[in-house]
């Protein structure tokens, strides 16, 4: 058997080329027949082989066949081209895509400057205060209508805040379980905090109410949906309730988180299925952003009645109910009211890049074949 | 009785046997002689693991990785799981644990496999458990294990491969003792000698026997390793055994050898660690910046630790989370990478069928797995002359006698003929007991001896008299002879086939059948050979009982011996001897003289009163040989050819070519060496000068100027500090050979013009040093290392060579020819010389090419990995928070991109072997250090750099402000994470195809399987069953369902490998049409006019060349130093 191989890949010296324009296989270059490889020839009988021979296969004689692949002109200049092609088209097509996009946004830290005053003393704690914002829609906006709550400066993804969560509690198994949630573990007489740690206790709170004026007399409020706004995968793997008949009974022994106003079990009064660690308000915070701006799903638009095709243009007002704390970080909030299309929202980053990047390579696709063709002449008279 | 003998033995020998040693060895040896048992293995079953763990953290990189463990244990300053730094630790421990425990267990099985061999002491008895002081039996053909110092008999022994055998004869008082048991068992002496050491040439010791001393030397002595011929038995007391025997003392101590690049990496390594610091010392004080200005706002959200009270305290800790993260840029799996690359690119070495030299049965062998791609940058090739480039096999090729040169054929027209394979051979078979591998060519000798011409017969009688040969005849008529040098086998055998055919031998007798008739000759007297007498001489008496002297010797020495009447004849004998030697050919001149009865009686007298003292005793003998060897008749002189190896003309023509400076150092006289520079294309005809020794002038005529000051390199050499400085390349006028001998060596290696000589010979294209030393070879290679700072290789296959081997980079022995020592002290061995080429051009190219690259590769991929974590430092407040999924870090370097790079750094070839030989020029790339220095790692720190922004910074635009196709999240922490890592992970595997030029089946696996791996391991871990059991070890729970379905997720990787990899490919576009580099110009424009080397074989010496280099002088002493044995060294006049 050992024979057999040695015999296959003795003939089999030749495969390791491949390409037309691999040495091997030009017809100018005579393959030498070595001294050594005449010798094997001679031996290569089963019988006269040395015993410390090493076995003759293409892999331990280093002749594995292979694909030489080589950046030729012929490969490299179609290839650039297409890619300038692909890359312009998809530039185009995202930047459509994008513009098409309709988003209005109103930071409201400055309008409610009063609010922001207020929230700024924690002894006003529990003083409510209200805000309301008039702004009007010059276009229609079709569609799905996407209201979003975005965030200046807050440092989600500070490392001790991202790390400052319990997983485990928040998949209700162990609802004491703090373990990981400093500084917001216990309070202090050593009762456990549910939801635990920074990230829970800085939740989102501010309730936003959107109001649509048909004409200067009438006043409707735009149905929003708060369903549907997480991932599933997170409202239905990684957030559940610990189990008990009743909500309050199961977070019995805990106490909420000291920067909210209510226990996490009442956070939705409107909705019961809505409450505890399902809140989708609460799963969504829950998701941290990857940098200091970011703004967050609040509410759909239920598309009913005359927000069927989406928000109509026209007067709107929001009605803010202002219990989240930014000045005092130097930070800024706002609402935004976006439609979306398949690339996302309005985002012109990789359009633009795309173009771009079409663009620069097209460039470098006709640069490169002048630099060729001009120095093809020179290579017909090549010397070594 | 065995053991009555040792205890009486022992407790005298013990002491006495070894109390001229050292105070300190003395007081160790009283108690623990070594026992024969060898033990080459470290651990056993139950230290392996500690002891191990322990060498393993010694290591500076895993000490570091310990170290970053620990302060990954603080909880403030963690910035990573543990898992990060112990899943990549705990790999690279558990696989070099494992790779030492394999070699152990290795060791185990070779050391049970020695120690249990059998062997006679007297008493059957297992090899391991021989004793100093036991009496042991060796028997013909058998080895020995230790070394023994033995009391009978004669014998004569050989190092296993050694061709030669040496004679080794036990002193008188023991060899009385003879093959009776019972007096050896009774047997009291004493032995002294010198502690354990490796000279394998030396030995001295007494042995006190019945109140009498006897000297002992290495003549008596048998060391381990050899092998008994010619003698049914011989017992021996053991002096050395286990680890004192010469042959391990000799084995065990390797110099540790580094290559250039394990330098590199070592300063590369500093500097990243520099750069390492630099940047967590700026993301430390931003850090702090930010704690001024955000953090210290935002602590009603997040209130910062007791401890940490001030920005300057969270500074500091943020440092060291920095350290750790961005340890990665020196990844803990570089040395370990490296080693495998290594290891299996010295497993090609060994698997080469075209380095397998099929007659001896020998692969080609890596002794040392660490320095391949050194292989790939030599410049400088020292070689030993016989054995490596000749093959040490002598041929009777001419003679001349009595005036009349016999060897040469000629045609009708009287010209001389060459001799090829189709000449026709002297047909011997007059002669019964020829040996049929013998040939020779000219018919008119064999005429000579048919016709009974005396001085013929008289010159062949010499030849088959005066040596030192031993025959051995198993079958009737089958002659085997042993002889010590191959060059007196060589006349014996002439003479054999001649007529005078030397058949047996006694120590008083020697019998030769002459022209079919049997005489026995008596043996009176041998005049031994010595160094400095270059001569042996026999006396007998021929069975008419004339008395006759027959010496054979240098052809200067005799020259003096002579009688003043054969000066005509010395004239025209010395004609013939200009021409053979200008042949390349040996020659010795062989005398003879008729001795009067008076004259040897009396002389008889004085040679055993010489040969008894106990002072001066070689003194007094080589005075009392000139005394007989004195008015002698010349009879002529005999040539032999020293054939060349087989391709080493092309393989010198081949690394020339390929820019190697090729330097012969050869123990041979001047004119020898330069005939075989000649024959192995070394110097050539179209060389403008051949210089022999004067180094000033020669460096002034090849560059004119060079001696003034003004010239630049001697300016810098007046102003520099002699020891530290580099000595530039300079370029001679023209092409041009130096030849240096022995002499002159010394007074040039001395310190203030040994920069003299480094300039001219370097500018030489070939060097020979003749008649060097050992310590000199070394010297030579010391010189060229000091002041050049260039990759050097030795190689060689003697003794003598072994200090060379030792002192360059790369030592490579020749296995087979001279003994094993040269082999024991080699980084590389295999048989023949011609194999060098493929394995600088071939393995050693390759070697480097794939380091080289998978270098490059790898710290590129480190920093692009590393330095995201970096630019997202100044978004994340400076918080030591990582890009990625700690997952990810922990499986990088390990498994997601590991194989893909491996199976480059193992299979890749930019040409195939066949084109590295044919165009050596390819191999210069190597030499010049252009795929790996500092530029080219700038160059991918700088790329890596660059990758990093493209990869932080497009993730960063694609999701800023950008939400999914149905409004939910996508700029999220985990989702950012793992676009960016996914980008990253995509973009190095393009990379990697972008780098690999041979895609064998196994590389398009890896490539395929580490993308499939890294996107199932991902859906794995981000499962949701793993992250109900362990939520907080998988916390990235359903990203990859959600991030992967999008889009724009792909159109950011998309984006991202096109913005890295479309440059390189335009760079390197660009740089092909521009400077296409030489493999590239031979892969893409075959059609250009190389010029093809025909590949002939020719035979060794078929140059015409120049003839004549002054008067053949041989002066100085024969540097060979060989202690004689016996009765007769070899004749070396050659190495």
């Amino acid at each position: 058997m050992a024979c057999l191989f040695r015999g296959v890949v003795l003939g089999g010296l030749v495969p390791f080329a491949a390409g037309p324009l691999s040495p091997q296989n030009s017809k100018f270059l005579p393959k030498p027949m070595s001294h050594q490889e005449s010798q094997e020839m001679k031996s290569n009988n089963c019988q006269g082989l040395p015993s410390r021979m090493p076995d003759n296969t293409a892999f331990q004689q280093q002749q594995l066949p292979a694909w030489r692949p080589s950046l030729t002109a012929r490969a490299v200049l179609p290839g650039f081209f297409t890619t300038g092609v692909f890359f312009l088209s998809m530039g185009i097509l995202l930047i459509l895509s994008a513009k098409s996009v309709k988003e209005i946004e109103i930071t409201y830290t400055d309008i409610c400057s009063n609010c922001s005053k207020l929230r700024e003393n924690a002894s006003n704690f529990y003083k409510e205060c209200t805000c309301s914002i008039s702004f009007f829609i010059p276009e229609k906006m079709p569609g799905n209508v996407y209201m979003y709550y975005k965030l200046y400066n807050f440092y989600q993804n500070y490392r001790r805040y991202i790390i400052s969560r319990n997983n485990r509690q928040l998949l209700g198994e162990d609802i004491t379980n703090v373990e990981n949630c400093a500084p917001f573990q216990r309070v202090s007489n050593d009762i456990p905090i549910a939801p635990c740690g920074a990230i829970a206790n800085s939740m989102f709170n501010d309730t936003i109410l959107l109001s649509y004026y048909p004409n200067s007399s009438t006043r409707i409020n735009v149905p929003l949906l708060s369903s549907d706004i997480t991932w599933w995968t997170d409202k239905h793997v990684k957030f559940q309730n610990p189990k008990s008949s009743n909500l309050a009974s199961a977070f019995a022994g805990t106490v909420k988180p000291p920067y909210w106003r209510k226990p996490v079990y009442q956070l939705d009064q409107g909705n019961p299925e809505n409450n505890g660690f399902l809140n989708s308000d609460f799963i969504v915070w829950m998701r941290v952003a990857a940098l200091p701006t970011f703004k967050k799903l609040y509410r759909r638009i239920h598309r009913i009645q005359q927000f069927a095709d989406g928000l109509p243009a026209g007067n709107y007002s929001l009605d803010i109910s202002y219990n989240f704390p930014v000045t005092l970080f130097k930070g800024e909030k706002g609402v935004v009211l976006s439609t979306v299309m398949w690339s996302g929202g309005k985002n012109f980053f990789l359009g633009i890049a795309y173009t771009t990047t079409g663009a620069v390579t097209w460039l470098a696709a006709f640069s490169m074949t002048a630099v060729h063709l001009k120095l093809k002449k020179k290579k017909a008279f090549f010397q070594c | 009785w065995r053991m009555d003998w040792k205890r009486d033995q022992l407790e005298a020998g013990r002491f006495i046997k070894r109390h001229c040693l050292s105070f300190l060895y003395k007081a160790c040896v009283l108690f623990c002689f070594q026992n024969n048992a060898i033990k080459t293995s470290k651990y056993n079953f139950f230290t392996f693991l500690p002891m191990n763990l322990f060498e393993q953290f010694q290591r500076a990189a895993n000490a570091y990785f310990l170290f970053l463990l620990f302060l990954q244990l603080i909880p403030q300053i963690s910035s990573l799981a543990w898992y990060t730094t112990v899943v990549p630790l705990a790999l690279v421990l558990s696989m070099t644990g494992v790779k030492d425990a394999i070699d152990d267990m290795y060791r185990h099985n070779n050391d049970k496999k020695v120690n249990n061999q059998p062997v006679l002491v007297v008493k059957e008895e297992k090899w391991m458990n021989i004793k100093v002081g036991d009496i042991i039996k060796l028997q013909n053909n058998s080895s020995v294990t230790v070394s023994t110092l033995f009391p009978c008999n004669l014998v004569s022994f050989g190092f296993s491969g050694e061709t030669n055998l040496k004679v080794k004869q036990a002193l008188t008082v023991t060899s009385n003792l003879g093959d009776n048991l019972e007096k050896l068992t009774t047997f009291k002496g004493e032995v002294r000698c010198e502690p354990p050491n490796n000279r394998l040439d030396e030995f001295t010791g007494i042995l006190i026997y019945e109140g009498e001393k006897h000297a002992l030397n290495n003549e008596n002595i048998l060391l381990r390793g050899c092998t008994i011929r010619n003698t049914d038995w011989c017992y021996g007391l053991v002096i050395y055994a286990g680890h004192d025997t010469k042959l391990m003392q000799n084995s065990g101590k390797n110099i540790f050898k580094r290559t250039s690049i394990d330098h590199l990496m070592n300063i590369l390594v500093f500097w990243i660690f520099l750069f390492l610091v630099g940047m967590c010392s700026i993301l430390a004080i931003g850090h702090g910046i930010w704690q001024t200005q955000n953090g210290y706002y935002f602590q009603i959200y997040l209130p910062s630790e007791e401890t940490v009270n001030s920005p300057g305290v969270s500074a500091f800790l943020v440092f060291w989370s920095y350290i750790i993260i961005l340890n990665t840029v020196v990844p803990i799996s570089l040395y370990v990478s490296v080693e495998i690359i290594r290891l299996a690119n010295s497993f090609y070495i060994n698997w080469d069928r075209k380095m397998f030299y099929i007659p001896n049965d020998t692969p080609a062998q890596a002794r040392t797995t660490t320095l391949n791609e050194e292989l790939g940058q030599i410049q400088y090739v020292f070689s030993d002359k016989t054995g490596t480039l000749t093959q040490n096999i002598m041929i009777f090729n001419k003679c001349s006698i009595n005036g009349q040169s016999y060897g040469d054929i000629y045609n009708m027209t009287g010209q001389k003929m060459e001799i090829t394979e189709e000449t026709e051979k002297v047909d011997f078979s007059y002669n019964k007991l020829a040996d049929p591998k013998f040939s020779f060519y000219d018919e008119t000798l064999v005429e000579a001896v048919k016709k009974g011409d005396t001085m013929v017969h008289l010159f062949f009688l010499s030849l088959s008299l005066c040596h030192t040969v031993m025959s051995e005849e198993k079958v009737e008529g089958e002659l085997v002879y042993q002889a010590q040098s191959p060059d007196e086998g060589a006349l014996v055998t002439a003479a054999r086939n001649f007529g005078f055919v030397f058949r047996s031998r006694t120590s008083e007798t020697i019998t030769v059948v002459e022209m079919g008739v049997t005489k026995v000759y008596e043996l009176l007297a041998i005049l031994d050979f010595s160094n400095v007498r270059k001569r042996m001489s026999v006396i007998v008496q021929t069975p008419e009982g004339k008395m006759m002297l027959f010496c054979k010797g240098a052809d200067t020495i005799i020259w003096e011996l002579l009688h003043p009447s054969c000066i005509p004849l010395q004239d025209v004998t010395m004609g013939h001897l200009d021409e053979f030697a200008s042949d390349g050919l040996r020659t010795l001149a062989v005398a003879f003289r008729e001795l009067d009865e008076k004259v040897f009686q009396s002389w008889s007298r004085k040679h055993y009163e010489a040969s008894t003292s106990m002072e001066d005793r070689e003194e007094k003998l080589g005075l009392v040989y000139e005394e007989i060897e004195k008015d002698m008749m010349l009879l002529g002189a005999t040539a032999i050819e020293d054939k060349l190896q087989d391709g080493v003309p092309e393989t010198i023509a081949t690394l020339i070519k390929a820019n190697i400076n090729m330097w012969v150092l050869t123990g041979d006289k001047q004119e020898t060496a330069v005939n075989i520079g000649y024959s192995c294309n070394m110097l050539s005809d179209d060389m403008n000068e051949v210089f022999v020794i004067d180094a000033k002038e020669t460096r002034n005529k090849m560059k004119p100027g060079s001696l003034l000051g003004t010239d630049p390199v001697t300016d810098l050499l007046t102003r520099t500090e002699m020891k530290t400085f580099i000595v530039p390349k300079e370029v001679a006028n023209g092409s041009y050979g130096l030849v240096i001998d022995g002499h002159s060596l010394a007074h040039a290696l001395e310190e203030n013009v040994e920069l003299e000589l480094l300039r001219t010979a370097c500018m030489c294209k070939s060097v020979i040093c003749c008649r060097v030393t050992p310590l000199q070879k070394a010297q030579v290679v010391e010189l060229v290392k000091k002041y050049k700072h260039v990759a050097t290789l030795a190689i060689g296959d003697g003794a003598n060579d072994v200090n060379m081997i030792k002192a360059a980079h790369i030592g490579v022995g020749i296995s087979g020819q001279e003994g094993m020592q040269a082999m024991l002290a080699s980084d590389f061995s295999f048989a023949q010389f011609q194999f060098l080429k493929r394995l600088l051009l071939v393995h050693g190219r390759w070697s480097y090419i794939r380091m080289c690259k998978f270098l490059r590769y790898f710290f590129y991929k480190n920093f692009a990995f590393t330095l995201v974590h970096f630019w997202y430092g100044f978004f994340s407040g400076f918080s030591a928070q990582t890009v990625y999924d700690e997952w990810f870090i922990a499986f990088y370097n390990l498994i997601y991109t590991s194989l893909p790079v491996l199976a480059m750094s193992l299979f890749d070839q930019d040409v195939n072997d066949l084109w590295s030989l044919r165009f050596p020029e390819l191999y210069e790339p190597g030499q010049c250090n252009l795929y790996f220095n500092k530029k080219e790692f700038v160059k991918c720190i700088l790329y890596g750099i660059y990758s990093s922004l493209v990869l932080f910074f497009i993730t960063y635009g694609s999701t800023y402000n950008s939400v999914q196709s149905n409004g939910k999240d996508i700029s999220d922490y985990q989702s950012f994470a793992l676009i960016v890592q996914t980008s990253l992970l995509v973009l190095v595997t393009v990379q990697m195809g972008l780098e690999t030029a041979y895609w064998t089946a196994v590389n398009q696996f890896f490539i395929w399987s580490s993308l499939t791996l890294y996107f199932s391991l991902m859906f794995l871990l981000y499962s949701d069953g793993l992250c109900l059991l362990f939520p907080h070890t998988f916390k990235f729970m359903g990203t990859a369902r959600n991030t992967l379905i999008l889009p724009q997720v792909w159109l950011t990787i998309l984006l991202t490998v096109a913005l890295c990899a479309l440059p390189v490919i335009v760079y390197k576009f660009l740089r092909m049409e521009f400077q296409p580099t030489k493999v590239e110009k031979i892969r893409w424009y075959p059609r250009s006019p190389f010029y093809l080397r025909a590949s002939s074989r020719r035979s060794a010496y078929a140059f015409a060349h120049q003839q004549g280099f002054g008067a053949l002088i041989t002066s100085g002493k024969n540097v060979k130093s060989r202690a004689p044995f016996g009765f007769g060294d070899n004749y070396s006049f050659h190495t």
